[in-house]
This record gives C-alpha cells, sequence and structure tokens, in this order.
C-alpha cells in the first residue's frame, strides 16, 4: 500500500500513518475496512479472567483488544446511614496509572479518568446491578461497604466499556465472607465449625452465631457498554485509540441485558449524531450486549470449574 | 572509566548484634522441623518466578514479573521531552515512579496511600541510574513507571529487575541487566527471596541489586541484625540467585527478539 498520488509515492505506509492520520484512515475507510482488518461494526476480540488477584474479595482482568483492565473489589464493613439502614454501599473508583499510556503521568489524576469513574457510578447505579439491600450484614449494626477499583494496564481507546466490562465481571466474582457478630455489635470472621474453637477456650466470641454465610452477590440486569466512532455516514464499533483521536466523534452506549437504554454518551464531536446514527448504535450494541454476555457466561464457567 | 563509581550505595544497618538470635528460636513457624518454608521451599530456593516483555503496547518497552504471589508490570516511555520545569541537563534523565493497585495488599489500601511508593521509587531509581547510558539521550527523559498489582513480598527486587527488563525491551541502552534480590535473617536460617510473612518475621532483611556480567553492585541494603558471617553467607547466596536471574531475563529477552512464543 503506498500513498501514490499524495505527493508521497515514495513514502513508507508508516510514515504516511503518523504524518496523514486522516487521509490513512480516509482511505480504509471509504472502503469499508480498518487498518486492524476489521469490519466497521465489528468489535475487537474480549477475554474475561475471573480471580486474578487473590488479595482481593473479587477481581477480574479484561481484555478488548490491546486495551486492558483489572478490577478488584475489597469488602470493608460499615455501620450503615440512618437513612438506609439495610443498605450496602459500592464505591467506584478508575485509575490510570502512568503505566497504561504516554499522556497519563504520575500526579494528580487525569480528567479522562474522572469523567470515566462517574460513568461507571451513574452505570452501575442505574442499572441496579447490585441490590444494596444484599450487603446487608445486620440492620442498622453493620453493612459491607464494597470498594471496586479498576486499574487501566494498557489504554488502547474504548476504555468505557472494558472498565464497565472489568467491574461487572469482577462483581460476578465477588464472594461475600461469612461473619459473625459479637455482643458488643463487632462483626468477626466467623471460623469453620470444626472442632478449632476447642484451642482457643478464651475466647468466646466463637459461640456468636454466623449472622451471613458465605456466597456470591446476585447481580441484577447487566449494564453492557459499546463506544462507537463517528465518521461520515459510517458507523465505527469499538474503536481503539488511533481511531478515537482520528475520527473526533465519539458516542457510547449503555443497554442492561434486557434491552434498556441505561445511558447514552455523546460528547460534543463534529458530527451531528442523527436518529439513524443512534438507531445504528443502538442496535450494535446490542448484539454486542450479547456477545458479551457469551464471554462472562464462559468465564464463569471457566473459574468455576478450575475450583 | 570506572563506572562503579557511579553506582549508588545506600547502607542502612541498625542495631548489628553478632549472635543475638535467642528470642525468635523458640516459636518459629516460618520454617518446619524438617526444613521447609511455609510455601513449600527449601530456605536458599527463589519462589517461581515468570517474566515476559511487551506487557502494554502503549508503552516503548514494558515487562510483567511475577515471583510468587508479587506481581508487578513495568512500563517505560521516552526518551521523551524533559518537563518543562526541570533545568537543563546536558546528560539524560531517569524519572522512577512506583505505584500499588489498592487491593495489591490484604488490607485494603495499606501501600497505595502512604509514603511507601515514593520510597519505592526513589530506591527503583537509585538502583537503576547506574546501569542506564545516560549519555545516549541528551536533554530528554525516559519515564519507568511500575505498577505493583498484588504485593506478596519482596516487593522492591521485583520491581527492580521487571524495570531493567522493560529498560532493555525499550532499546535504552544500558551497561548491563540489573537483576535484584532479597534475603530474609530468621532465627538461625537465612530465607532467600523472602515472602510477605517472612519478611514481617525477619530479625534482619538484605536487598542487592547487581549487574551480573559486570559483577557490580548497584545497590545494597541492610537492615535489621545480621552477625557478619550470617551477613557474608546472604551476600553469597543472594549474588549466585541474581546470576541465576540474570541467565533467565537473557533468555526472555532473546525469546522475544527471536519471536519465540512465551
Amino acid at each position: 500500500m503506498a500513498a501514490s498520488g499524495d505527493g508521497g509515492a515514495d513514502m513508507e505506509v508508516e510514515a504516511f500513518r503518523r504524518l496523514y492520520p486522516a487521509r490513512f484512515y480516509q482511505r480504509y475507510l471509504d472502503a469499508a475496512v480498518r487498518p486492524d482488518a476489521r469490519l466497521l461494526n465489528r468489535a475487537r476480540s474480549t477475554s474475561i479472567s475471573l480471580g486474578p488477584v487473590p488479595t482481593a474479595d473479587g477481581s477480574a482482568l479484561v481484555k478488548v483488544g490491546n486495551t486492558t483492565m483489572l478490577a478488584g473489589v475489597k469488602l470493608e464493613v460499615m455501620t450503615p446511614s440512618s437513612e438506609g439502614p439495610d443498605l450496602g454501599q459500592v464505591v467506584v473508583e478508575f485509575h490510570m496509572p502512568p503505566i497504561c499510556s504516554p499522556q497519563s503521568r504520575p500526579g494528580r489524576p487525569a480528567e479522562a479518568a474522572c469523567t470515566i469513574t462517574e460513568q461507571l457510578t451513574n452505570a452501575l447505579k442505574s442499572s441496579e446491578l447490585v441490590d444494596l439491600h444484599e450487603l446487608s450484614i445486620a440492620p442498622g449494626k453493620a453493612a459491607w461497604m464494597a470498594y471496586l477499583d479498576i486499574y487501566c494496564l494498557d489504554a488502547d481507546g474504548s476504555l468505557l466499556d472494558a472498565a464497565l466490562l472489568a467491574s461487572v465481571s469482577a462483581l460476578a466474582h465477588l464472594q461475600i465472607p461469612s461473619v459473625a457478630m459479637t455482643e458488643e455489635g463487632t462483626v468477626i470472621p466467623a471460623l469453620p465449625e470444626t472442632g478449632i474453637s476447642n484451642h482457643l477456650s478464651n475466647d468466646k466470641h466463637l459461640q456468636q452465631p454466623t449472622v451471613s454465610e458465605q456466597r456470591r452477590l446476585k447481580l441484577g440486569a447487566i449494564p453492557w457498554s459499546l463506544t462507537c466512532a463517528l465518521y461520515k455516514k459510517h458507523v465505527l464499533a469499538d474503536p481503539t485509540a488511533e481511531e478515537e483521536t482520528v475520527l473526533h466523534t465519539i458516542l457510547t452506549v449503555i443497554i442492561d441485558s434486557s434491552g434498556r437504554l441505561v445511558a447514552f454518551y455523546k460528547p460534543g464531536g463534529s458530527i451531528p449524531a442523527t436518529t439513524n446514527i443512534i438507531q445504528e448504535c443502538i442496535s450494535l450494541a446490542k448484539r454486542r450486549s450479547k456477545e458479551l454476555q457469551r464471554s462472562l457466561d464462559e468465564a464463569i464457567t471457566q473459574y468455576e470449574s478450575e475450583t | 572509566m570506572a563506572r562503579r563509581a557511579r553506582a549508588t550505595q545506600s547502607y542502612s544497618i541498625s542495631g548489628r548484634r553478632a549472635g543475638d538470635f535467642s528470642t525468635k528460636d523458640a516459636i518459629q513457624p516460618l520454617l518446619s522441623p524438617d526444613g521447609f518454608r511455609l510455601d513449600g521451599r527449601r530456605p536458599h530456593i527463589c519462589r517461581p518466578a515468570y517474566l515476559r516483555t511487551g506487557a502494554v503496547t502503549a508503552a516503548a518497552g514494558s515487562a510483567y514479573a511475577e515471583f510468587g504471589d508479587t506481581k508487578v508490570i513495568v512500563s517505560i516511555y521516552g526518551p521523551r521531552e524533559s518537563k518543562k520545569a526541570e533545568a537543563f541537563s546536558d546528560i539524560g534523565r531517569l524519572n522512577c515512579s512506583v505505584k500499588f493497585t489498592t487491593f495489591a495488599t490484604h488490607i485494603r489500601g495499606q501501600l497505595s496511600q502512604g509514603i511507601e511508593d515514593k520510597e519505592c521509587s526513589s530506591m527503583l531509581y537509585k538502583a537503576l541510574v547506574g546501569a542506564v547510558a545516560l549519555h545516549t539521550f541528551p536533554k530528554t527523559t525516559v519515564d519507568v513507571f511500575a505498577l505493583v498489582l498484588q504485593s506478596g513480598g519482596g516487593d522492591l527486587p521485583v520491581v527492580i529487575s521487571c524495570a531493567s527488563l522493560a529498560l532493555a525491551d525499550a532499546g535504552i541502552v544500558m551497561y548491563d541487566l540489573v537483576c535484584a534480590m532479597s534475603a530474609s535473617s530468621v532465627g538461625r536460617q537465612l530465607l532467600l527471596d523472602s515472602t510477605y510473612e517472612e519478611e514481617k518475621g525477619e530479625d534482619g532483611g538484605l536487598m542487592i541489586a547487581h549487574m551480573t556480567s559486570r559483577n557490580e553492585v548497584t545497590q545494597l541494603t541492610v537492615t535489621g541484625q545480621w552477625s557478619s558471617t550470617r551477613l557474608s553467607e546472604a551476600l553469597e547466596v543472594c549474588l549466585d540467585a541474581c546470576v541465576k536471574l540474570g541467565e533467565v531475563m537473557r533468555t526472555c529477552l532473546k525469546e522475544a527478539a527471536l519471536g519465540v512464543p512465551q
């Protein structure tokens, strides 16, 4: 592929790509194909692995093409607020450590990271993925605070999609430990009901009944996200970082597993989205949600067969 | 020119009292009576290690290292323009930053919210700067960013080895690879490549960063109680382990260069 007729017949493809990215992309997209050989409406191959970090109560590693996300959930006991005595809490934070891209430097969190934290929090809240009653230990006394931290290890576009998938997968992997409660109202880990308690005769806490058993967190309707880039009349699903910078208009659709629209973002951009384009993006997101559901189900089956 | 002079050495020896190990002898849960450690290793055996280059595609060079439960990613950016605030320098700069994930430790945010990452960053810088040919990238900066995904003990030596592998992957000119190893003195025993539990229960700790082909030490940290004989034994065992680690790192780079699937 030489750049003939563009005043650079002898120019190497890589040089042309760097110097004239817009023209480079135009040539591909006019032929309805992308530089990584994908069709316009196809997302990159996706893999999910559950439980990569044993120090977390739930964790998942997600790869969408080169974009890599590591999500971990840590549980801590808190006193529930008086407005919701039987409710736990989920706190989401998205991190872009400096390892993930040349743009992110050490210091204050990047603007992009804060935006994604907000979008993830909204998506998890409005889809009602986690029933906060599930995180209650003893109403009015104790509840679980779930800290969900998502780390971007490699940033290659469509970060929100991968971050949301990693969050959902980590919550699907989350094991809530079984706990007991002392008379003073302190939550302690419940010991297995074997002869261990005989060794620790002075510990009266051990007589306390288990308040909640070890269990998986039950999930509600799962939110799935698809980011699209717009170019002329074309819609590109799941853009890479390069595509995101060249094609300025980005659009993100989040729908839940029953097909309801959870969120829709179109932060500016040079191309206005027509109703047709919006509908096309939503139908692409629906198709993508089925693919992602299948990947997650496979990951769960694989994880269960290993343990 | 003596390059050894560039190598940074930091010593911190506190309270070295030879032969005073009796206190911990009564309880020695870190080593079973027949000489096995909690994870089933013999005292002078390293944890199973896995190294791979090219973990982060967005970076100029990167590496992933896993030593037992310690998992680390390092990516290298640059040489690129130095920050505007930096003064002019006719040799290159090395900028190191180490971060921990909030779920790296059993207690959330134990290492990610304190000063540990700053100390780690400065130790990483001191271990590497003697090995990098700074004059080959004048006026610019090479950024070395590390993220500890899971902290299972001996984090700093793993970060140092992983960073030198990532620098090689990025094609930054170095005098030699830097291989780092730690050891703990527990009671009468010397435990090589110690885990988190062993570091907590140790009487003395040692960390050494070594350029194996040149046989030069870039960093040596000794803390706690050591007898001089124990210390020289520890140095010998660690240096030997570094040489073996260096071979593994070179194999990893060669395989990556030849395109062998890792």
